[in-house]
């Protein structure tokens, strides 16, 4: 069915220029094209929650760069595409390094400054650009040599198919894979897909190249097929013509950019009857697409065509065996050990000069009123907050002051207490996200679809499922994870956990909002996941749990360890005891 | 030499006023509502064109037009609040942020109609000869304008500060769900927010569209100042603004007498990308409106 459809749109684009279509309207359908690779380039990096609003300074740095290399060294355009594409790509990367770090507005309007000084740069530095007259006289595609120029408006039609192919391709393909599930995890849960092993800066990073590169491929295009440039490729015009594009298209769909850059290159040009009122209307058009069809056209089509909300794959066989190899036959040292750790807020020690070791195998629980350290020590052994001073260990390598997902990566992992899972996709996809780090296959055998990267794929998808089932959510495959109860929420997030297959697992607050009944369910988890080797960390109020299923507690209070033992040598311990108000509560509780 | 300099600290000053303003207004809105105005250049062009109108074509009183232009351009921000952003609330953040790009879109589209795009000159009632303070010289009009953003920055600080709705603001400011819990109307502090910073925006364009030109796009290059104005300052700092604003207006001033008058409009995203390279995290602290 699908496949009759891509062979039938495919027919139709290829002899499209065969059935007598007008010039014009083979120039419109190029146009679309071109802003096709540049809003592909831009849902690329929304994906992961980043709006380039400058996007439109690497179409033009592209377009000069080609242009230029063209003009002034008569290279063939053939070269300098190319050229343009990786030189954008370039400062894109440049750009990149200085603002991925930045989230939300912050990244918006400083990609809107990029492009406004790039603008006054392309209009200022005269000698190189000829300022606001203009580079003319660039001579338009090539096949190597003069004989092979593209001359009719058909042959940069085939040229702008081959290119806009290639884009579709590449970005279904990023989008359809781990990485599209990375970036889609960067912009739900970005804690949470750090601490399941992803990157956020490099998987940003590889966004923003990709879609710079495309804008430079389409910079270069440009540069040769209009064969004039000007500084007003730079304005923030044409960065909201490729957001509009992208956004009524339907972001975060592979198929929304295109679909986008079809219907708003053709609107304007139906709008031209309007003539004055003509950009009046545009913007009444572009508001009402906002506020009723924020989700895009593919998005209300797809409801339409199929009747329902676009839904997930159903589950495949439960598979159970999901032995931690990362955990089996390392005897010896402690698995995860804390020496002297100090993290001070201000002049308050939330922890202060903490020890403590967690041996292979063993449940231990770090317990203490509120406010005694717990979580700052949790964060600080993964790497979510800088210690002071101390050092943390883990499989006998210092791992002080690595980044979380580096943490992540050599098997320590830990499950979030209120934000553990990611709310909009399914639970399956939320688990299968987790399995990144697990990944062997190179970008390349991921792009081209190599047996090696679906034989991967179809593992991850076996073990991801294998998870929900060990969890006992095997049923709940393809319910978004905000669909699920606060229990079963835990329970997902306790599969997120383990899909990366830690050595080491470090569980904040796992029974807070449980039941009994839950709670119960989850301490079964836990000791079996014990028995098949993991070590287990936990912070947990929950005493009956903690009493019931820890070989040893270390107890917290003002962020100085005052007793380690136990539970029976903790619940008569009198600093303990002390430390709880005096009160019986913990014996009690027991 | 030392009194070109001043010259130039001067006029930057008065422009950075005006910056300021601007940047106040943008950095309310965001600091409250989670919404980046694309169209605050817009607001700032009405507040020129109301004036304009008022002043030089229907012939009321300088002041009075002044007046009415910014309660004007409050009124607009009020509207588009309550039809367009309060049903765009529960989006995620690129929408609202789309729906005001379109909106500026119309807007300038509109005053195009209106106006046509010709540049105007707003014929105000102060004398053209400069005010000469030893070697520094000033025009009256400008001098107004300088005092006039420095009234409107203070009582927009009293504002926030003492009254009730001020009270209000910070209350949601801080955290939106427990300023409702406690009573506070969060419908009518978004609105009476975006309005504001809308007001505040128009008000510096009447100041600024009195000294210079009034024209349907000269917003967007005062946007993208307010742009940088905010991010240097914080978004939703209420005295990163007003540093970052005048900040803005005396370093555009002397990279325009001492650099390059043509790279004049770059200077503020220079400077944030300096920022950012001697503070990769980010600039300054997300923290707020003064308490």
């Amino acid at each position: 069915m699908r496949r009759t459809w891509v062979v039938v749109i495919g027919a139709v684009v290829l002899v499209l220029p065969f059935l007598g279509v007008d010039d014009y309207y083979l120039h419109l359908l190029i146009m679309a094209g071109l802003f096709y690779l540049l809003a592909a380039g831009m849902n690329l990096l929304l994906a992961a929650g980043q709006l380039n609003l400058g996007h439109t300074a690497f179409f033009g740095i592209g377009a000069y760069t080609s242009g230029l290399l063209a003009v002034h060294y008569g290279i063939s355009p053939l070269w300098t595409l190319p050229t343009a594409a990786v030189f954008t790509g370039f400062i894109g990367y440049l750009l990149g390094r200085l603002t991925l770090k930045l989230r939300g507005a912050y990244f918006v309007l400083v990609t809107v400054g990029f492009a406004e000084v790039i603008r006054l740069v392309a209009t200022n530095w005269m000698d190189l650009t000829q300022g606001p007259m203009g580079l003319a006289g660039i001579p338009p595609f090539n096949l190597g040599t003069e004989r092979w120029t593209l001359v009719s408006k058909r042959d940069y039609y085939y040229l702008m198919v081959v290119l806009a192919g290639a884009t579709l391709f590449l970005t279904a393909r990023l989008l359809g894979s781990r990485v599209g599930r990375a970036l889609a995890a960067i912009q739900s849960n970005e804690s949470l897909a750090e601490s399941s092993g992803i990157s956020a800066y490099s998987h940003t990073m590889l966004a923003m190249i990709v879609s710079c590169v495309l804008a430079g491929v389409a910079g270069g295009f440009y540069a040769h097929y209009i064969t004039f440039l000007s500084p007003e490729l730079f304005g923030f015009q044409n960065t909201v013509t490729m957001a509009v594009m992208v956004v009524a298209g339907g972001q975060g769909m592979v198929l929304g950019p295109a679909v986008g850059s079809l219907v708003f290159t053709f609107v304007p040009e139906l709008l031209r009857m309007a003539a004055f009122y003509r950009m009046l209307l545009y913007g009444i058009i572009l508001l009402l697409v906002v506020m009723y069809m924020p989700r895009g056209l593919v998005y209300y089509l797809r409801v339409m065509l199929r009747g329902r909300v676009p839904g997930s794959p159903t589950s495949t066989p439960a598979d159970r065996s999901f032995v931690s190899e990362a955990a089996l036959g390392r005897g010896g040292a402690a698995a995860l050990g804390m020496r002297g750790v100090t993290v001070r807020f201000g002049g308050l020690a939330a922890v202060d000069g903490l020890s403590l070791d967690l041996g292979r195998g063993e449940i231990l629980a770090l317990i203490g009123p509120n406010g005694a350290g717990k979580s700052t020590a949790f964060n600080v052994v993964t790497g979510f907050q800088p210690a002071d001073a101390g050092r943390v260990e883990f499989d006998g390598a210092d791992i002080t002051g690595l980044p979380a997902y580096r943490i992540a990566e050599r098997g320590l992992v830990r499950m979030f207490q209120r934000t553990s899972v990611f709310p909009e996709a399914p639970a399956l996809d939320n688990v299968l996200t987790a399995c990144h780090r697990l990944a062997r296959t190179s970008l390349w055998e991921l792009v081209f679809l190599t047996g090696a990267y679906r034989e991967e794929e179809r593992r991850h998808r076996e073990r991801a499922q294998g998870m929900l089932s060990f969890v006992g959510l095997g049923g709940k495959a393809g319910e978004p994870a905000k669909n699920l109860s606060c229990g079963e929420q835990r329970l997902l997030g306790l599969a997120i956990a383990l899909a990366p297959d830690p050595s080491v697992l470090l569980l904040d607050e796992p029974a807070a909002g449980l039941n009994a009944v839950e709670t119960e369910q989850l301490m079964r988890l836990i000791e079996e996941i014990r028995g098949r080797g993991l070590s287990v960390l936990l912070v947990e109020h929950d005493m009956k749990l903690v009493m019931g299923m820890c070989d040893r507690v270390v107890v917290l209070n003002y962020g100085v360890k005052i007793a380690e033992g136990t539970p029976a040598e903790i619940q008569r311990h009198p600093e303990v005891i002390r430390a709880y108000l005096g009160s019986g509560e913990i014996l009690a509780d027991a | 030499m030392l009194a070109e300099l001043i010259q130039h600290i001067v006029n930057g000053l008065i422009v950075g006023g005006g910056y300021a303003l601007m940047g106040i207004g943008l950095t309310l809105i965001f600091g409250i509502m989670r919404v980046v105005n694309f169209a605050h250049g817009e607001f700032f062009m009405m507040g020129a064109f109301f004036l304009f109108t008022l002043f030089s074509l229907w012939g009321l009183n300088f002041f009075v037009a002044s007046v009415l232009s910014v309660l004007g351009v409050g009124l607009v921000g009020a509207v588009v609040e309550r039809l367009i952003l309060r049903r765009l609330r529960q989006a995620p953040i690129e929408i609202p942020m789309l729906a005001t790009v379109a909106l500026s879109v119309i807007i300038q589209n509109a005053a195009i109609l209106i106006w046509d795009p010709s540049p105007k000159t707003i014929k105000h009632v102060f004398s053209p000869l400069p005010l000469t303070l030893g070697p520094i010289h000033v025009v009256s009009i400008r001098i107004f304008a300088g005092l006039v953003a420095v009234a409107l920055i203070m009582g927009s600080h009293l504002l926030i500060q003492k009254t009730r709705i001020g009270r209000a603001m910070r209350a949601t400011f801080q955290d939106t769900d427990m300023a409702r819990l406690a009573g506070v109307d969060v419908d009518k502090v978004y609105m009476f927010t975006f309005a504001f910073g809308a007001a505040l925006a128009g008000a510096s364009g009447a100041l600024l569209g009195a000294v210079f030109w009034v024209y349907p796009a000269m917003g967007d290059l005062a946007a993208l100042k307010s742009f940088a104005v905010v991010i240097m300052g914080g978004l939703g700092n209420f005295l990163g603004a007003i540093v970052g604003g005048l900040l803005l207006g005396v370093s555009e001033s002397l990279g325009a007498g001492y650099i390059s008058s043509g790279y004049k409009d770059a200077i503020g995203f220079v400077l944030i990308i300096l920022l950012l390279l001697w503070r990769p995290q980010g600039l300054f602290g997300k923290k707020v409106l003064p308490r």
